[in-house]
């Protein structure tokens, strides 16, 4: 048995902003969400890289303290995101807890802050006889605190699903989610990701030379995905979620339906955990095509991955022109936040529901000059007034994983 | 400490620290309040900060059959008799 899957609802958290209008705002007016790296007191002095895809504006949450005491920065974020998507679907209470609806969310390690809060008490100063690590910081660090902290404040009890891939983490959690409804295992699916502020992560990527250095002084010029000048990626942080459901039950219901879970991918590179690799990353598109029942050249949007790595651009250029060719507008998001990285995949699949709805396409910011290397691709590189039907989401992540998600416009 | 001052205490420290206003002194506090074995290991911390020494894992196991206030004010009191309560701790939840 193969099901539709449609979206009914999405939310993000970005470092452009947090509605529809916002981000549609930001994008069409090239403005960034990267700014100076802020200081955490213990990493920031000895990152070389300064800069950092940030959400400067308050959030207000209403979460009862029931809820928040098992909370970090990062399950704050990703029960947000899910409360949102919960109200914009309108699932009623006895469906959410029906058994019928599942979650799967994740994030690239849980929450950061607070595990640095555990490494204090037995390496800081400040040790006494007391015990000082709180009886809840597993549950608010675990890998998997954000998808745990979902079904607790809203009583899901359908299946979990919590991947932890990094770069890959949400387009995971959507695939997963998609496959979930779509071989009937689930009616519904809440899927994102969300990452917190965290310098850990940057030095990482910074220590790998992977980081972008040359414009620590100009934080909105980087990342310049395909552009000559580019340097490395930006990490940042973030969350989305889509609300994902079985469409003869979307319809049935009523519910708004934004567009179409067609195909899903993913892959492994079979070898290197760190390098690009051309053969692991064109197998998923193609192998996302097929799940889709797609020809390449019915292909309309390409959000490519494009951290803005030397190496990384190259590679995914030319994969995306040995499937797609020269006909797809391709765009790199990352251009705009940075690499939110466990939320990204959400967060690129939204905005491209959102141009999807609004047909343009928005421009790769900070392409000034296409590197001839990754040339042979359809760059958007101005706002282009374009339809788009079909759009695919790109993302790989450290250790080899690829994922390709394909969504369609609903007529 | 008298009585009444930890039972001040308590209820200063469940309004602030678990957003419980004046629960009843004999109220099933997991049942009416929510109050759950989470909060249970949060209070013993406090409980130790307040005494000011650490309690034995067998001590603590003995809270963990605790379900209202007045369970909780009993089992300080305990405590404080057995191990009088430090001066340098300043005798206080907060």
């Amino acid at each position: 048995m193969e099901r539709r899957v449609v979206i009914t609802a999405c939310s993000s958290i970005t470092p452009i902003g947090r509605t529809k209008e916002e981000i549609l705002h930001n994008l069409v007016h090239g403005i960034s969400g990267v700014k100076a790296l802020r200081e955490d007191g213990l990493l920031s002095p000895y990152i070389h890289s300064k800069v950092f895809g940030t959400i400067d504006y308050p959030i207000v949450y209403d979460f009862k303290r029931q809820h928040r005491k098992t909370m970090g920065p990062v399950a704050y974020y990703a029960c947000q995101v899910a409360k949102e998507v919960i109200e914009g679907a309108g699932l009623d209470q006895a469906f959410v807890t029906s058994g019928r609806l599942g979650v799967a969310f994740g994030s690239t390690h849980g929450s950061p802050t607070v595990q640095r809060d555990i490494y204090r008490t037995f390496f800081g100063a400040s040790r006494t006889e007391f015990s000082t690590i709180g009886a809840v910081d597993y549950l608010k660090s675990m890998v998997h605190t954000t998808a745990v902290n979902i079904t607790k404040m809203f009583g899901i009890t359908g299946r979990v699903i919590s991947s932890c891939t990094a770069c890959t983490t949400s387009s995971q959690s959507i695939g997963y989610g998609y496959e979930a409804i779509k071989y009937g295992m689930q009616d519904a699916m809440l899927c994102g990701g969300a990452d917190e502020y965290d310098t850990t992560t940057v030095a990482v990527f910074d220590n790998l030379l992977a980081c972008s250095t040359a414009f620590n002084d100009s934080p909105h010029l980087t990342p310049r995905p395909f552009d000559t000048k580019r340097d490395g990626l930006v990490v940042g942080e973030g969350a989305g979620a889509v609300m994902l459901e079985e469409y003869g039950y979307a319809r049935k219901r009523g519910a708004p339906v934004l567009a179409e879970v067609i195909g899903f991918a993913c892959n492994n590179n079979g070898g290197d955990l760190i390098l690009p690799n051309l053969n692991g990353i064109r197998d998923t598109i193609r192998i996302g095509l097929k799940d889709a029942k797609l020809n390449a050249d019915e292909m309309d949007f390409i959000s490519a991955h494009a951290t803005g790595t030397k190496m990384g651009d190259v590679i995914e250029a030319q994969a995306i022109y040995d499937v797609y060719g020269n006909l797809p507008g391709v765009v790199g998001l990352k251009s705009y936040m940075g690499h939110t990285m466990g939320s990204c995949g959400a967060i690129e699949t939204i905005i491209a529901i959102y141009l999807m709805e609004e047909g343009f396409i928005a421009p790769t910011l900070n392409l000034d000059e296409i590197d001839e290397r990754c040339a042979m691709i359809n760059h958007v590189a101005k706002l282009r007034e374009h339809p788009i039907r079909v759009a695919t989401i790109q993302n790989f992540a450290f250790g080899g994983v690829n994922t390709s998600l394909i969504i369609k416009k609903m007529p | 400490m008298t009585r009444d001052e930890i039972i001040t205490q308590v209820l200063v420290f469940f309004r602030k620290e678990f957003e419980i206003e004046n629960p009843g002194l004999d109220d099933n506090l997991r049942e009416k309040h929510g109050f759950d074995s989470i909060d249970a290991i949060e209070l013993l911390l406090k409980i130790e900060k307040m005494l000011g020494y650490e309690l034995t894992q067998e001590e603590k196991k003995q809270a963990m059959d605790i379900r209202t206030i007045n369970q909780i004010c009993y089992y300080i009191e305990s405590l404080a008799r057995t191990r009088p309560v430090l001066p340098s701790s300043g005798a206080s939840f907060i």
